[in-house]
């Protein structure tokens, strides 16, 4: 009998806990699965795959062709006076391939936690000896490498339509201040994924989050043409810094609208974003399952 | 006397079924303000980029190339009736779908489908709702907008854009009917009706004008309702014009709003038939 319960002692798993490696490498595996499970899901779908993988691409034209049809041509006059810059084209496409990314964090990451709730494997999630968090980061990843894709599709076409004037060795710098902002953005989208586990309707606070951000970003115009209070609450959110440091080592004689130290105000916001996102997660997390509402929409 | 008086009761039983629809989803719109105020609000958040796009690139309000194209310059009135006709897409076109797809989250599909009625009426009774929000939406987007951007907008004029704006409906009514049709089907009709949003978003002149875009995407973007209601209410409001110069573009728009409504009417009818028959229609 004694020697039954020790075959069975030997079958429990044994779930690392602690900061430690062994767990730290057990949490890597939850988020790298959950990014391919929806990565299968994604497949599933491939009308929906495609589609999603072009939007980029949908949304970049409008502003393009509005563009170019109100300048007459490439260039504006008014746009260099503002930034050093005359070509709309430029402008527009580097502060476009931006907004993709922000999207990742609203909505993507977001709506994980909603997503699962809809299809009724919320609770399955929550009891498994794992972070909740990585549920999120797993999405993530997911749609940081979906969103990727579609940026590359928006420049091929882009670059073969109307051709792209970009300085190269800008590259490097200017992916450096996009990984940063996108740390800054997951803070953000954890931020929203707590607010999907209390509210019932969470895409209206999702979109209309979406929309400020989007008007406070200078993705088509620069920050110039804000009222001053709106340009400094735009420096709350990463896109404004990381757009404004992206552009400058991107494109010819382009003038930052601010002076500082890009890299050192993205770090900052990176840091505060993700501590103020687990915060809230944590807070959110403990106060649903008290009340029983995660089975609730 | 006798069949008049069945007649009689075979109508008003069909106007209680609208009636009743109605109701039913203004309640379920009314049970969430929160979404009421969105759309009655947010969707200007959208064009507003496109409004100090604008501003950044000319300097003022109006453009010289802008004006060589469409006729008036001023760039923002342009912006905003595409946004607030667009919002008729939004709601309408995804609105039908997804109003029959969240029956069928609902679990009351089955009930309603298998009600002793024509469910023409049914889907009458939601379209006529949906028209109503996307009004309340449009007039609450539109009047923000002449506030907050200062546009003048002359009041003769509104009478024959709201005639307009029944003739997009009724073209919208007719796609939003086929897409219902497939939703029953294929259950997944939210991609297809975000499809047809990027095509009206992308080939009418809901951002720019129609002429901007290369030979073949103007001749694909004519074969869309809202392409024509777009020409026909700028033209009223921004130009001055009346019908007798945009006769063409009214015919048309008609013509568009036949074809899909017949389209429409038949398609779901048929898909009916054939979802009651595989015993699919609570899938999901």
């Amino acid at each position: 009998m004694s020697k039954s319960n020790e075959e069975h002692r030997l079958r429990e798993v044994k779930c690392p806990t602690g900061f430690n490696w062994s767990n730290l490498k057990a949490e890597l595996k939850a988020v790298w699965e959950a990014n391919i499970k929806d990565w299968k899901i994604e497949f599933a779908y491939p009308v929906s795959f495609i589609r999603q993988l072009i939007s980029p691409l949908v949304f970049l034209l409008p502003f393009l062709i509005y563009g170019l049809v109100l300048v007459g041509g490439r260039y504006s006059p008014n746009l260099e006076q503002l930034v050093g810059t005359d070509d709309v084209v430029a402008f527009i496409f580097t502060g476009y391939i931006m907004m993709g990314f922000i999207g990742t964090a609203v909505w993507a990451m977001g709506f994980s936690i909603r997503r699962e709730r809809w299809f009724g494997t919320l609770e399955a999630i929550y009891v498994t000896p794992s972070s909740r968090l990585g549920q999120v980061l797993g999405m993530a990843l997911h749609s940081t490498v979906h969103q990727i894709l579609g940026t590359i599709i928006q420049f091929i076409v882009i670059y073969l339509t109307f051709g792209l004037a970009l300085k190269i060795e800008g590259i490097l710098p200017a992916l450096g201040i996009f990984a940063l902002m996108m740390l800054a953005l997951y803070g953000f989208g954890i931020v929203i994924s707590a607010l999907g586990l209390i509210l019932k309707e969470g895409w209206v606070v999702s979109d209309s989050l979406y929309s400020i951000m989007m008007i406070l970003s200078p993705v088509a115009y620069p920050l110039a043409v804000l009222p001053t209070v709106a340009q400094q609450a735009s420096y709350i959110f990463p896109t404004a810094p990381a757009l404004i440091g992206m552009r400058s080592f991107l494109i010819e004689h382009y003038q930052p609208e601010v002076a500082g130290n890009v890299f050192l105000h993205l770090l900052a916001l990176g840091a505060a974003w993700i501590l103020f996102g687990i915060f809230v997660f944590r807070l959110t997390d403990v106060y649903v399952r008290k009340r029983g509402m995660l089975k609730k929409f | 006397m006798m069949k008049s008086t069945y007649q009689q009761s075979v109508l008003r039983s069909n106007l209680f079924v609208v009636w009743n629809e109605v109701v039913k989803n203004i309640k379920s719109l009314l049970a969430y303000p929160a979404i009421l105020v969105f759309w009655a609000i947010f969707p200007i958040f959208w064009f507003i980029p496109f409004i100090l796009q604008g501003q950044a690139f000319v300097g003022g309000p109006e453009s010289a190339s802008f004006a060589q194209i469409t006729g008036s310059g001023e760039y923002v009135p342009f912006i905003v009736i595409g946004a607030v006709l667009n919002s008729y897409v939004n709601t309408l076109l995804y609105g039908m779908g997804e109003n029959i797809r969240k029956e069928s989250y609902q679990g009351t599909l089955d009930y309603v489908l298998a009600a002793p009625c024509n469910k023409a009426y049914v889907l009458i009774g939601k379209a006529l709702s949906e028209s109503l929000s996307s009004t309340i939406f449009a007039a609450s987007q539109l009047t923000i907008s002449v506030l907050l951007f200062g546009m003048n907008i002359t009041l003769g004029v509104m009478l024959p854009v709201f005639f307009i704006v029944i003739l997009l409906m009724l073209g919208l009514y007719g796609m939003s009917l086929i897409l219902a049709a497939l939703s029953l089907m294929y259950k997944q009709s939210y991609d297809l009706s975000q499809t047809i949003g990027y095509v009206f978003y992308i080939f009418a002149p809901v951002r720019y004008p129609v002429e901007s875009l290369p030979t073949w995407a103007q001749i694909f973007g004519k074969l869309i309702p809202l392409t024509y209601a777009l020409i026909i209410v700028r033209s009223f409001m921004l130009l001055g014009t009346n019908f007798s110069t945009v006769y063409f573009e009214v015919l048309a728009l008609l013509i568009i709003d036949i074809v899909l409504l017949l389209a429409g009417f038949y398609l779901f009818s048929w898909m009916e038939e054939k979802t009651k028959k595989s015993g699919t229609i609570s899938h999901h």
